[in-house]
């Protein structure tokens, strides 16, 4: 019995040898014999990409007024033309059915030249090919010619907040990953490996059990819900390049902003590009202004400065100042606009006459200190924005101890920020003295199917609420009585507003008289705001105030916003205007 | 009639039972690997044809985000419209009024 069970074990054990033996051969003769015909084949394969390699990456949503969530970002998919060089039979013919089904293809000369290099097997000649003109291609079964499938990234609005949406490119890496704008900033967020589409069930069971069920990539991997509305965005871009145009200026830019939330309703800038083309676009174009670029605003300072005062108790909105016009403050002479004196007047003319020298009066009555402590708050820091690159404020008058600086300051001159602070600075005022985080994601869509809202409640007291309440009806007299000389006023709507105009400053040192920088900046309705708007342009040309280049502008989009979202009135009307 | 003795009693040696094992294991490995190939190939096609819809909604969104452009790029002046020489605004109701 035991000899019989010896002679069974000898049996396997030999039927075990023979089998292994047989792989060890079979393994010699794919690695060692055939192994640089499966080098090639391998190699080609991941050249061409294959199914297994197609890029693919997360959406970017819009978000409509009714919460409907549109496209800024996607995937398009279609074909790619490659040829072999080695097996290509009538090259010129090869180079006409290309052409004629591809948009984008080598010119004729470099694709004959390509075709001629027997050295490569693989080389790629037109991308892009819409999927039924990729099918006819296919079908005509070309020696030597490859019709691949292939994804890529896809912006359905084209150069709709192309700014802030960002691009994906190749970068430093040879991978393609997020570099500007949100595809940048949540670029952890939107990537996805090549392997995670078609993932082996039973590999992963074997190697990996836990992914299996606790996925950590469902964890992170996802979908960006942007607070921006499309209509809206199109509006601003709108009249922000028709303003850009007229004055022929050298930039224009504007944020439209929920001021209790810091939701970034609609932000655009001009000039801008197409983020589906490109091969044309400038790389200085591709940052965002909004984020990067600092500027003196101007008199939209004022209302800032005002509220500081009024919140210090440094002035009330009775207090009264003799306004002379001109004043001289350490030797430096600095005069109201239009160089006229206005005789003993309240706050309120500060603002609805935009005075200089008034501006200068409760900047020296609220004292540096305090100055310097407010003005640290509302642009010490940066503002968090999901942006990336974010530049912050140019504050070094802020430490020095001369007057006629913080003078300057109190009416938006020798200080810079970026537009994204002064809306958010801005926004203290309109809600209720608390500065809110300004922000264009407002969730991600996670692989799992959750929904995680992302967090921007950091909120920062700067002024009481009375003191703002009080800035605010400055802000609103000066839409009802001065704006338009009254023709601005919305008997239904109460809209608080400010314009600025800054002298340019020169790269030589202090500032250009005849050119300048002009911005706009208001919410309503007044006291229970659901906007507030900030636009500037950037040197307009043959014009000097602000309220001649963007008042329509700013008109237009609040009445815009108050069609578009019904904003009901906040109070009554009365009276026929005309 | 005789007495049957129903008691059951095995017959399958060790060796017969590995040999089934080792069969049903084999069946069971064949099984698998066609399941496995199954599985691929239909989530390769069921990825495929999800992104290719996606696809096609993004041409559909394109499209509407063109629209919206077109409409807020439209100079109604140009159209042929001209601005109101006056606008009424009509009061606004309080709330027991619409009782």
């Amino acid at each position: 019995m035991r000899a019989q069970f010896r002679f069974r074990v000898r049996i396997i054990f030999g039927g075990v040898l023979f089998v292994a033996l047989l792989l060890l051969v079979r393994l010699y003769g794919v690695q060692v014999v055939q192994g640089h015909t499966y080098a090639a084949a391998a190699d080609q394969q991941f050249l061409s990409g294959g199914n297994t390699g197609l890029f693919d990456r997360g959406a970017i949503y819009f978000t409509r007024k009714d919460g409907t969530q549109i496209a800024a970002a996607t995937l398009a998919t279609g074909y790619l033309v490659a040829i072999n060089p080695q097996t290509i039979e009538d090259p010129a013919a090869v180079y006409a059915a290309v052409s004629a089904v591809a948009s984008t293809t080598l010119s004729r000369s470099a694709f004959l030249a390509a075709a001629g290099d027997r050295a490569r097997v693989y080389v790629e000649v037109a991308h892009h090919l819409p999927d039924a003109a990729g099918k006819a291609l296919a079908a005509e079964d070309l020696p030597g010619v490859q019709v691949l499938r292939e994804r890529w990234r896809y912006y359905p609005g084209g150069s709709l907040a192309a700014h802030e949406v960002g691009i994906v490119s190749y970068g430093s890496g040879d991978t393609l990953s997020g570099q500007t704008g949100l595809e940048s900033v949540y670029d952890s967020v939107l990537e996805r490996s090549p392997d995670s589409l078609y993932s082996n069930f039973f590999a992963q069971l074997f190697s990996n059990v836990g992914s299996l069920l606790v996925d950590a990539k469902d964890a992170h991997e996802g979908d960006v819900v942007t607070t921006i509305e499309p209509s809206v965005e199109a509006r601003l871009m709108h009249d922000l390049a028709a303003v850009n145009e007229k004055y022929s200026s050298r930039g224009s830019g504007g944020i439209i902003m929920d001021p209790s939330t810091g939701a970034i309703i609609a932000m655009a800038s001009y000039p801008t590009y197409d983020e589906n083309n490109l091969a044309t676009v400038t790389p200085a174009l591709l940052g965002d202004p909004l984020v990067e670029h600092v500027h003196e605003f101007g008199s939209i300072m004022k209302p800032l400065t005002m509220a500081s005062a009024l919140d210090a108790g440094a002035v009330t909105p009775q207090t009264t100042y003799d306004d002379t016009g001109c004043i001289t403050v350490d030797h430096a002479r600095i005069c109201n606009w239009d160089y006229k004196a206005r005789g003993v007047i309240p706050m309120i003319e500060i603002i609805k006459q935009s005075l200089n020298v008034g501006a200068s009066w409760v900047a020296t009555r609220l004292g540096q200190d305090k100055f310097r402590a407010y003005f640290t708050k509302l642009f010490g820091q940066k503002t968090g924005v999901d942006q990336p690159s974010e530049s912050g404020a140019l504050l070094g008058n802020l430490d020095t101890t001369q007057q006629v600086n913080f003078d300057n300051m109190s009416f938006g001159q020798g200080i810079a920020v970026t537009p994204v602070q002064m809306i958010r600075a801005l926004g203290a005022i309109a809600n209720g003295g608390v500065m809110v985080t300004p922000h264009l994601v407002s969730a991600i869509r996670l692989s799992s199917g959750v929904t995680r809202p992302l967090d921007w409640g950091a909120k920062t007291r700067v002024f009481s609420a009375t003191a703002a309440r009080e800035t605010t009806s400055m802000m609103d007299a000066l839409m009802d009585d001065t704006l338009m000389h009254g023709a601005a006023k919305i008997p239904t709507m109460s809209v608080a507003v400010k314009t600025g105009t800054a002298q340019l400053p020169s790269p030589s040192g202090g500032y250009y008289t005849d050119r300048f920088f002009h911005s706009f900046t208001g919410f309503f309705p007044s006291y229970n705001p659901r906007f507030i708007i900030l636009l500037y342009t950037d040197d307009p040309q043959h014009v000097e105030y602000a309220s001649e280049t963007l008042d329509s502008t700013f008109l237009d989009l609040v009445h815009f916003l108050i069609d578009y979202y019904n904003v009901p009135p906040d109070r009554s009307a009365t009276s026929t205007a005309s | 009639m005789p007495m049957r003795n129903l008691s059951f009693r095995p017959h399958l040696s060790f060796q017969a039972l590995c040999g089934w094992t080792v069969g049903a294991l084999a069946l069971a490995y064949v099984a698998l690997i066609a399941v496995v190939m199954s599985y691929g190939a239909m989530t390769v096609s069921f990825s495929q044809s999800v992104k290719d819809d996606e696809a096609s909604v993004a041409g559909l969104e394109a499209r509407y985000l063109a629209a919206i452009n077109s409409i807020e790029g439209t100079d109604y002046r140009v159209a042929g419209y001209a601005k109101p020489v006056a606008i009424t605004y009509v009061p606004a109701q309080s709330a027991t009024a619409l009782r």
